[in-house]
């Protein structure tokens, strides 16, 4: 009798693995990763105005990589004109919270006081526009003081006689090291990359012709946008 | 004398149910329907059983769906088999992707679609009374189905969005021919899988879901 049991029982073990042979489930795991992503293009074309000779040397293409070159021409008293102003359209896109900072250099050929320095150069950046579709609304920092060429943000220094822009982080030499112009809140909403829309804001950059020494000028700047 | 009785008794009942399972594991199975593959991913990958003859147990991982992957779309085919000797229908059930901000990746961002009903061998049931239905709106590759809806945001006829509980994908008449108690190379059918993401400025972060395939008795139809 125990043998039968026992070979009953090793039916029934034998049965049951059987069975692990099949299954009625199977099963699928998925992850997907979502990183910050923030990116800076060219925001259209260049507008220069108030110049005297000069020109765009290679324009902003709108939704292309920013890689715009200035000529901003004449700056003496040659120049007639209250200011030489250059805008400079950009577009920003994140999908975290953002910060575009900047930098510049000022080199000139010049060695009196009298070159044209980074105090010289006007900056600020305009209304910051978030419109179309997938495109989140929020509110920006500006932390420039906006067009350097209100009258608000510069004048002549009664002492010098030089004209100043004097506004909080309205000309270059705020900007000697990297240092935040704009941030804000996510740009974009889930949308694909495709979406062609985003945060545009002008650059300003301007100055004002005066008798500076004579000479050339190179001034170089750079944008960058981080999500921090 | 009683306790005999009683010991005949019990290997009775433990052998009907040894019995009952073995025949119920031989009448519906689910099971690998090959390696899936994935195209279109900045650091991605798929794992699966390249055996038909394997469980179904595949690891997807999407990789990189913001918009530092340049790619249009994220697409994932997984084949899965089946074999029964009834009737049968194919359910899924779905956990996970629980993100609460909107703008973060939700179910309805990843596209699930069901194609390419297939025999996997010689040992398959071809049935003339009866189709094989993918139940809608599952019938579609999400990936070549995608659009861009009012909001800006992708689409899709079908996504994870649309399994709520165990839902009814596909369900048909018997899928074998021989009543093997195992699996083979070639008795039943194969179906893919075809999940899908579109990278989009998706909120940042890391999301995770499971599927879970089941078969069961369906919709008695004849063959």
């Amino acid at each position: 009798m125990p043998r039968l049991i026992l070979k009953l029982l090793l039916l029934t073990m034998i049965s049951a693995v059987t069975c692990l042979g099949q299954s009625t489930t199977g099963t699928v795991t998925m992850s997907a990763t979502v990183s910050k992503f923030v990116e800076i293009n060219s925001g259209g074309a260049v507008t220069l105005t108030g110049n005297s000779g000069g020109g765009v040397t290679t324009d902003g293409v709108i939704n292309t990589p920013l890689a715009v070159s200035i000529n901003l021409g004449e700056l003496g008293p040659v120049n007639i004109n209250n200011f030489v102003t250059a805008q400079v359209p950009l577009k920003l896109r994140s999908n975290a919270p953002y910060v575009l900072s900047m930098s510049a250099t000022v080199t000139s050929s010049g060695t009196s006081a009298s070159r044209i320095v980074a105090s010289d150069v006007g900056f600020g950046l305009g209304t910051v526009s978030r419109t179309g579709l997938g495109v989140n609304a929020g509110a920006d920092t500006n932390a420039t003081s906006g067009d350097p060429t209100l009258p608000a943000n510069g004048s002549v220094n009664g002492t010098t006689g030089r004209y100043e822009f004097t506004a909080v982080r309205s000309n270059l030499s705020a900007f000697s090291s990297a240092t935040t112009a704009l941030s804000g809140p996510i740009i974009m909403n889930a949308v694909p990359r495709s979406n062609a829309n985003g945060l545009t804001v002008p650059a300003f950059f301007a100055i004002k012709p005066q008798f500076f020494e004579n000479g050339t000028t190179t001034i170089s700047v750079t944008f960058t946008v981080t999500a921090p | 004398m009683r306790l005999r009785r009683l010991t005949y008794s019990l290997c009775s009942v433990l052998i009907l149910v040894a019995v009952a399972q073995a025949i119920s594991a031989q009448a519906l199975d689910i099971s690998s329907g090959g390696l899936p593959t994935i195209t279109g991913s900045v650091n991605g990958s798929v794992t699966g059983n390249a055996a038909v003859t394997g469980d179904l147990v595949v690891t997807i991982d999407f990789g990189e769906v913001s918009p530092l992957n340049p790619n249009s779309i994220v697409k994932v085919v997984v084949p899965i088999a089946l074999r029964s000797n009834q009737p049968y229908q194919v359910a899924v059930s779905f956990s996970g992707l629980t993100n609460a901000n909107a703008e973060a990746l939700q179910a309805t961002d990843v596209g699930l679609g069901i194609q390419n009903m297939r025999l996997l061998g010689g040992a398959g049931q071809i049935c003339n009374q009866s189709t094989h239905i993918i139940r809608s709106p599952f019938n579609n590759d999400p990936a070549v189905t995608a659009t861009v809806g009012s909001n800006g945001r992708v689409l899709y006829p079908s996504s994870l969005g649309n399994l709520s509980g165990s839902t009814v994908v596909l369900s048909g008449p018997e899928l074998s021919k021989n009543n093997s108690i195992k699996r083979q190379q070639s008795d039943g059918y194969v179906f893919d899988v075809i999940l899908a993401v579109t990278p989009q400025f998706f909120a940042a972060g890391i999301s995770s879901a499971t599927l879970i395939f089941s078969i069961a008795p369906g919709p008695n139809v004849p063959c």
